[in-house]
């Protein structure tokens, strides 16, 4: 299933969750197969010693890692930390994104002048920046937040330009001959139209965003989960970094998700197969 | 690319709009063209020549133009440069290798595709930043985890993308080849592979732009050659012009490589620009 995204290029979505009969016969599999994987691999390091427990830890020891991990108050302080910046410049870079997404969108004047350097943007490895990021803010909490900003303001103002250019003139007119117009035409039609576009703007954001905050840490950090996993590596205590590892992945997966479903809770009429099509 | 000269939905509106909506396709490259040289040039005045913004926080092009020169003649650009090419070019190769066979098997056989695909999408969700530490505590520093962070950031979209283009391939196209009597090897070869490449093509530009991503990330944080070491050497020694004329080449290897996959594209599968605008 394929999205064409603002860059022009089909992008693939994750496909919805068909439920047929012989879907639940597909995840005993996966299950089992996982299980197998951490059996061999629990046999291969503790029982057979083919791999030194130092490097690759068993899974056993992983686990014990984590459960510990979240009894303590240090890393429920990192969490908060770190989803506090990731946060507070996600909010921002949904805001402007989607204001300055609409904007462009909507105004063909705006869209030829601007939109090209918003793509140029777009596609440039914003985290090449970071270092400067830190240089001019300093360590602490700005130079997280601009930079969560910065990488996650550019997909979600691509993609709802997108969806503002996208939306059915047909829809438009009929807002104009029921009188509507201005804002209100924009709070109207135009926004709800353009709201599943936004959203998976947002989706892209996030994981960005997610990367922006993470790499501030490593850069220079005195707190958040990404420092908190730099210093485990770097301590080589490799049970707590994968079991750190493994937060971070819960957290992104975590937050795609519910993405989704918001987009699911908000935008019904549409989905991904929609926007195919309408693109 | 397309989205910025499309029509849009705002009918019926006269002035510049129109007027630049009216241009023939040189003239809107001339208009835009001239807009990059007023922007360089306003840049140039607000920082150069008024000092509005600190020059050592944001310099201006012609600054950048002279640290570009700097690391050039210094010889650390070359060597640097070629660290980088190695490390992305080796870990891209592996992704392909990868991911290539993965997807057209994911898209052979529903098993697998039921279980590697989960497993894909978890991983894939995940900032590859997260496993940076890790690569680095397990292939020392240097070149290999830059490769492990390359390989693994652009790795799936290929494998994702190859094992969607399989599943999509339209029904009625195979039912046809095996009608006219198509063995398996006739059916792979010429129905679903080319209803698969386009998509094939698409996970590769992706690639590409996660893969650079990725390669500066891991140069950043735990390597002492690479562009992404020069960045935050220049950084860290207040010489911004230097770290934005290497940024610039990052850019520059980023977007050429898109292009070079289109290329590409265009040259091995003329069949599927017709799908795009």
């Amino acid at each position: 299933m394929t999205v064409t995204s603002a860059t022009g290029t089909n992008r693939i979505v994750r496909p919805r969750r068909v439920v047929r009969s012989g879907e639940g016969r597909w995840a005993w599999l996966l299950v089992g197969v996982v299980a197998a994987v951490l059996l061999a691999w629990e046999a291969a390091v503790s029982w057979l010693q083919l791999v030194p427990a130092v490097f690759l830890p068993p899974p056993t020891e992983i686990l014990a890692a984590f459960v510990r991990l979240l009894g303590e108050p240090e890393f429920w302080q990192a969490f908060a930390y770190s989803m506090g910046n990731l946060l507070i410049g996600l909010a921002l870079a949904i805001v402007v994104g989607v204001v300055v997404g609409l904007a462009v969108g909507w105004s063909p004047v705006l869209r030829f002048t601007v939109a090209p350097f918003l793509w140029l943007l777009y596609s440039t490895p914003k985290v090449a920046l970071a270092p400067l990021f830190i240089l001019i803010l300093g360590l602490g909490n700005e130079s997280k937040i601009a930079l969560v900003f910065l990488l996650a303001v550019f997909p979600i103002i691509l993609n709802t330009m997108e969806g503002a250019v996208t939306v059915s003139p047909s829809l438009v007119n009929a807002g104009r001959v029921f009188g509507v117009n201005g804002v209100y035409l924009g709070w109207k039609v135009i926004f709800p139209a353009t709201l599943p576009y936004s959203l998976s703007g947002i989706q892209r954001g996030a994981a960005l965003g997610f990367t922006g905050e993470v790499l501030g840490e490593f850069l220079g950090g005195t707190g958040g989960l990404g420092h908190l996993l730099e210093f485990a590596a770097y301590q080589f205590m490799m049970a707590e970094a994968i079991a750190m590892v493994i937060v971070m992945v819960i957290i992104a997966n975590l937050t795609l998700w519910l993405i989704s479903a918001l987009r699911r809770r908000l935008a019904p009429w549409y989905d991904d197969r929609r926007i195919v099509g309408a693109s | 690319m397309s989205a910025f000269l499309a029509s849009g939905p705002n009918l019926g509106r006269g002035g510049v709009g129109a007027w630049l909506a009216g241009l023939s396709p040189r003239g809107k490259v001339l208009v835009l063209a001239g807009e990059v040289v007023v922007m360089l040039a306003l840049w140039q005045l607000v920082v150069g020549v008024l000092g509005w913004i600190n020059p050592v926080f944001f310099p201006p092009p012609s600054a950048i133009w002279q640290g570009f020169l700097e690391l050039w003649s210094s010889g650390v650009l070359a060597t640097n440069a070629l660290v980088s090419l190695q490390a992305w070019l080796t870990g891209f190769a592996i992704a392909v290798g990868i991911g290539i066979p993965l997807g057209l098997l994911m898209g052979t056989s529903l098993p697998v595709d039921r279980v590697v695909g989960p497993i894909a999408w978890t991983i894939y969700a995940t900032p590859t930043i997260a496993y940076q530490p890790l690569a680095k505590a397990w292939f020392g520093f240097g070149i290999g985890p830059v490769i492990f962070l390359v390989a693994i950031s652009a790795v799936f979209p290929i494998l994702l993308n190859v094992a969607a283009g399989m599943r999509t391939t339209n029904p009625s196209i195979i039912r046809a080849g095996t009608v006219f009597g198509a063995g398996r090897f006739q059916l792979y070869r010429s129905v679903y592979l080319p209803s698969t490449v386009p998509f094939l093509f698409a996970g590769l530009r992706q690639a590409v732009v996660l893969a650079t991503i990725g390669m500066v990330v891991a140069e950043l944080t735990g390597s002492a050659q690479g562009m992404g070491a020069v960045i935050i050497r220049a950084a860290n020694t207040y010489q911004t012009d230097q770290a934005f004329a290497a940024i610039a080449l990052v850019v520059v290897w980023s977007v050429g490589m898109t292009q070079v996959v289109t290329l590409v594209e265009r040259w091995v599968a003329p069949w599927t620009r017709k799908a795009r605008r």
